[in-house]
């Protein structure tokens, strides 16, 4: 899933490590999630949005819902 | 870049499984070495014969507390995925086996392979599956 994980955290001039840190993950996890790679739980989003003080949606690209405006 | 493990759980689950490998070896050795010399019968030769499984199954219940200890999910995911990977290979190279050796009387393939085989199967897969999240 499309996001702007790496955008919020180059913001915030925060490593990989460092948001994985304050997320109580691993590295790779954050990695894995920022390259669309892994979708993270509800759990974890809502996390990742109370984090970045956001919502979910302006996290990540619900390009289901996008699509589905198209038609 | 060699495997390093991240989260303390994970740190226990590789130590867990050192331990479980290190006792199935000295196990292994202990069963062959008694079964030369001392030609143990009856319970005492069934205890033997089991000890090597002992630490076995303390290999896959150390998975189990793993996977319910591990609060990374994504490092969840990928153990999972491997595990998998594991079993899938493992059913599939037995069962074409069996059946060669059903056949066309291919060697025969002892059951003590199926753990060993399982394992190495899921080391691959879980080599691949990291390598997916590159």
């Amino acid at each position: 899933m499309k996001n702007r994980l790496r955008v919020l955290r180059a913001e915030r001039n925060w490593s990989q490590a460092d948001l994985a840190q304050r997320l109580e993950v691993s590295r790779q996890s954050v990695n894995a999630i920022e390259t669309g790679k892994f979708d993270p739980s509800l759990p974890l989003a809502f996390k990742l949005a109370r984090l970045f003080e956001t919502t979910i949606e302006t996290i990540f690209d619900d390009e289901l819902a996008e699509d589905n405006q198209e038609l | 870049m060699p495997y390093c493990p991240t989260s303390p759980q994970e740190r226990r689950y590789v130590a867990h499984m050192l331990i479980a490998a290190a006792l199935c070896i000295l196990f292994s050795v202990v069963a062959a070495l008694g079964f030369h010399h001392a030609h143990p019968t009856g319970f005492l030769a069934y205890l033997l014969g089991i000890l090597p499984g002992l630490p076995i199954l303390g290999a896959l219940a150390a998975t189990g507390l793993y996977l319910n200890a591990e609060t990374d999910e994504f490092l969840r995911n990928v153990l999972v995925q491997s595990l998998l990977g594991g079993m899938g290979g493992t059913l599939a190279l037995t069962t074409v086996w069996g059946n060669l050796e059903d056949f066309v009387h291919a060697p025969h393939l002892g059951l003590t392979w199926i753990y060993p085989l399982f394992w190495a199967f899921s080391g691959v897969s879980y080599v691949f599956v990291r390598l997916r999240y590159k």
